[in-house]
């Protein structure tokens, strides 16, 4: 079942010297439950998309459909509650002068989810589901590492009970032992419940382990829409080809297979 | 709140500050009660001991009518403090909301209420202030009327200029994409990390408006006698200098004592803070 | 003899609640030549022993640094701040994260580029300096130097400043090049490019290398030698193929295999802290 569609979205940003296309006709389809991953560099509209999904920004021209529903930037609280954001900086996404709990409440509020007198369990909850201790919700964002603030950042998104969670850059900016701690995480929430997920990236390494399929922009444009196995056996454009040939590595089976997918024997 | 005093008081000139900041601000509370000659606020005369130097009966001396120069500062802090708390209770939450909205909400209101921000800043305050107190009745209530017509803007500046840049924060667009109200993310979001600037800011001024309070009743068109004023004492003692130097140099002491405090605390507090300008 | 010897550095911060150790004793050889690689996480002290190679953590009054850093044989702890600072920009140079921000963006490339020629050769002419600058360009692959040396940092692309980042850190050829996660501000492609230019270039000159990164797979491309460091402790060193090949300590293992893969094979549960990262140093011989 399709849960997202994009339909011919475009989106021009008027400069003084002259329109910038940043995203131009672009049309997907992601289905309930998958894990897709956007893929491409920077100036590649990856951002103005994901910007135009959450409805903080509006599209030129093209539509968006969320369940059947066609979608406008001025959008019901019922239709907002359903598709979240986590950010890729765990340190500029937290309120550094509100505790952690308050910023995880914020949906539960907004959305008037659960009785008052039960929200801060239902907060506690939350961090719990993330794997973080209950009783940490009082704490300040400093106080926490870079991990656990994603973690957070994750529980603020999850306590609105979305079924399409927009994932920005989530682990880039996390040390390595840490992103694949939080990697598990979101595919065993998924697992969980029953989530879809738009996972935006830079990073094809990640991409291969974590995506069902890739979609791949540049400047604006889908150049190459396939499932990951595809994508990283035939990769097609010879953009993902280039992206490809340029992630760094680390054994001899990854050297092998990069420079092979590189030259597009 | 523990904390941030505690290192307060590690900087030994921010220490300073806010000790003298809390005896000025004890004298004034406790005026009537512990200056020697309670009665010397108001219309008293004693031509029998006027124009004393400074005596083991009057430390500073006594004034022109003979009351004592001590108990009237202590008096003239009362108004001076009274003053400075009242302009910034009314000018810090006009210019903290102006700048709050123009700084979020941005668009035309931002261009509208930042343009009207800049009138007020480009006429320098004291002329202001004066220009308002010649039209008005010289009054305690018109003259701090004058002074908080003149201090809001510099709060809608700088709270617009913290709120600009927050605005691109990823909390607010957190709070965005959940759908919260612009209320919620000016007044909860961004308000709070405006915070330590503003109370930064608002010590720092309690030293300023006492100037400009001071100024104001120096040049008569403040604090009218025979209540007691630092201003209008500096005023009156000018015309005896160098002769009756005790009748300006204290009131000018204590005034400068005042501004010293606010200023030194301030600027500790800017730096426990942690609030850049 | 190595061109950088650091032995036994540790470094603390005095604070209010007393001594913050951030460095435990670290042990560094750099030959005559060598592209070094220090690898580690954030907070692992990486950055702040680039700053005390270059001289410029001995400034700031709360640091306490112990140990030996010879440089070219002069010790930069008991330098004065005056010789530390000669050094910068002549003897050694550095190349950043965002090469766009490292520029001044008052200033031309042109004019910058005269202004680090001038650190060695402080009497050289304007004209002078731009026709060494065009040459260094070119060095660079810069398609046409005369309008980049009239070109403003802004106006130009964020591979093309590390380009131009690259040709000033060698102008003066220095005997060691920092350089500090280049290039992790730059898209992937870009990057690799800018890195293997980078590689090439101190081949060509023979530059010595300390290269600071938090990324196995770039600097396995680089590095002649790697030490991993972690929390303050090198944890374990040696030549780049034998360390990948064959990574022996716990953490080196954890950060290994941590790192995702373009084959597939999932991501691994691997902790984010254990005792046994804490174990001692283990070094693949074949050092200094």
């Amino acid at each position: 079942m399709t849960l997202l569609a994009l339909n011919g979205l475009t989106k021009t940003f008027e400069t003084p010297t002259g329109p910038v296309h940043a995203v131009s006709d672009v049309s997907l389809n992601v289905q309930a439950g998958e894990c897709l991953a956007i893929v491409g560099e920077s100036g590649s509209g990856k951002t103005t998309i994901a910007n135009m999904i959450l409805g903080i920004l509006a599209a030129t021209s093209g539509e968006i459909a969320f369940d059947r529903q066609t979608l406008s930037a001025k959008r019901s609280a019922k239709q907002r509650r359903r598709i979240q954001l986590v950010q890729q900086n765990p340190l500029s996404s937290l309120n550094p002068k509100r505790s952690i709990g308050a910023s995880v409440r914020l949906g539960l509020d907004v959305y008037d989810i659960g009785k008052k007198s039960g929200r801060w369990t239902a907060v506690e909850a939350a961090l719990d589901a993330v794997g973080l201790p209950g009783n940490m919700r009082t704490r300040a964002p400093a106080s926490l590492s870079g991990g656990q603030r994603q973690r957070v950042s994750i529980a603020r998104a999850l306590a609105c009970d979305p079924r399409l969670l927009v994932l920005d850059e989530p682990t880039s900016a996390l040390d390595v032992l840490v992103q694949a701690r939080v990697l598990l995480l979101l595919n065993d929430l998924r697992a969980k419940h029953g989530l879809t997920y738009i996972f935006i990236t830079h990073d094809l390494a990640v991409v291969r382990n974590v995506a069902d399929r890739v979609a791949v922009f540049q400047s604006g444009q889908l150049v190459e829409l396939g499932e990951t196995s595809q994508i990283f056996s035939a990769p097609k454009a010879a953009y993902t080809r280039q992206l490809i040939g340029a992630v760094p590595v680390v054994d001899a089976a990854e050297l092998n297979l990069r420079n092979k997918l590189a030259e597009g024997v | 709140m523990i904390r941030t005093l505690r290192i307060l008081a590690a900087n030994p000139l921010s220490l300073l500050g806010l000790t003298l900041v809390i005896l000025i601000t004890l004298a004034a509370i406790f005026a009537p009660w512990i200056a020697p000659f309670p009665t010397h606020n108001g219309a008293v005369v004693d031509f029998l001991n006027n124009n004393r130097p400074p005596s083991s009966h009057n430390w500073m001396g006594t004034d022109l009518v003979g009351r004592d120069i001590f108990s009237r500062i202590l008096f003239a802090y009362q108004i001076s403090l009274t003053l400075g708390v009242v302009v910034l209770a009314i000018a810090v939450p006009i210019g903290t909301m102006i700048g709050l909205l123009a700084g979020y909400i941005g668009g035309w209101l931002e261009m509208v209420l930042m343009r009207i921000v800049d009138v007020f800043l480009s006429i320098p305050p004291l002329v202001l202030a004066i220009a308002m107190m010649g039209v008005l009745e010289p009054t305690l209530t018109n003259a701090m009327l004058a002074v908080t017509a003149m201090w809001w803007p510099w709060y809608a500046r700088l709270v617009y200029s913290i709120a600009r840049g927050e605005r691109e924060e990823g909390y607010v667009l957190a709070a965005e994409v959940i759908g919260a109200g612009a209320g919620h993310i000016a007044f909860r979001e961004i308000l709070p990390n405006c915070l330590p600037a503003i109370i930064t800011k608002m010590t720092l001024d309690m030293g300023f408006v006492i100037i400009i309070a001071s100024s104001l009743s120096f040049l008569g068109l403040g604090v009218q006698p025979p209540t007691a004023d630092l201003g209008s004492m500096v005023a009156e003692g000018a015309r005896y200098l160098p002769d009756s130097w005790w009748l300006t140099v204290f009131p000018g002491l204590a005034i400068l004592v005042a501004v010293f405090g606010f200023n030194l605390l301030g600027d500790g507090l800017r730096d426990v803070l942690g609030v850049d300008e | 003899m190595s061109l950088l010897h650091i032995k036994d550095l540790r470094l603390g911060f005095k604070t209010l609640a007393g001594q913050v150790d951030v460095l435990h004793g670290i042990d560094l050889d750099i030959a005559a030549g060598e592209k070094i690689a220090l690898v580690g996480e954030s907070g692992s002290g990486k950055s702040v022993t680039a700053r005390i190679v270059l001289g410029l953590l001995q400034e700031t009054r709360t640091a306490r640094i112990n140990g030996t850093v010879q440089f070219d044989g002069q010790d930069i702890n008991s330098m004065s701040a005056r010789d530390r600072a000669t050094l910068r920009g002549t003897e050694m140079s550095i190349i950043f994260q965002d090469p766009t921000s490292s520029l001044n963006p008052m200033f031309t490339i042109g004019n910058q580029f005269t202004e680090v020629l001038r650190r060695r050769d402080p009497k050289l002419s304007k004209a002078d300096s731009h026709v060494r600058a065009t040459t260094l360009l070119d060095e660079v692959a810069i398609p046409d130097p005369a309008r980049v040396l009239r070109a403003y940092p802004f106006q130009l692309s964020g591979g093309m400043n590390q380009r131009v980042m690259i040709a000033m850190a060698l102008a003066n050829k220095p005997k060691l090049l920092l350089a500090d996660e280049p290039g992790t501000a730059l898209d992937v492609s870009v990057q690799a490019q800018t890195l293997t230019l980078m590689r090439d270039m101190v081949v060509q000159n023979g530059t010595s290398v300390l290269f600071i990164s938090h990324n196995l797979g770039v600097v396995r491309e680089f590095a002649d030698r790697i030490y991993v460091i972690y929390r303050g402790n090198i944890v374990e060193d040696g030549p780049t193929d034998a360390l990948f090949a064959n990574p022996q300590h716990a953490y080196t293992r954890a950060l290994m295999s941590a790192v995702p893969r373009i084959t597939g094979v999932g991501i691994p549960e691997v902790p984010e802290v254990s005792d046994d990262f804490l174990a001692p140093r283990i070094s693949h011989g074949d050092a200094l």
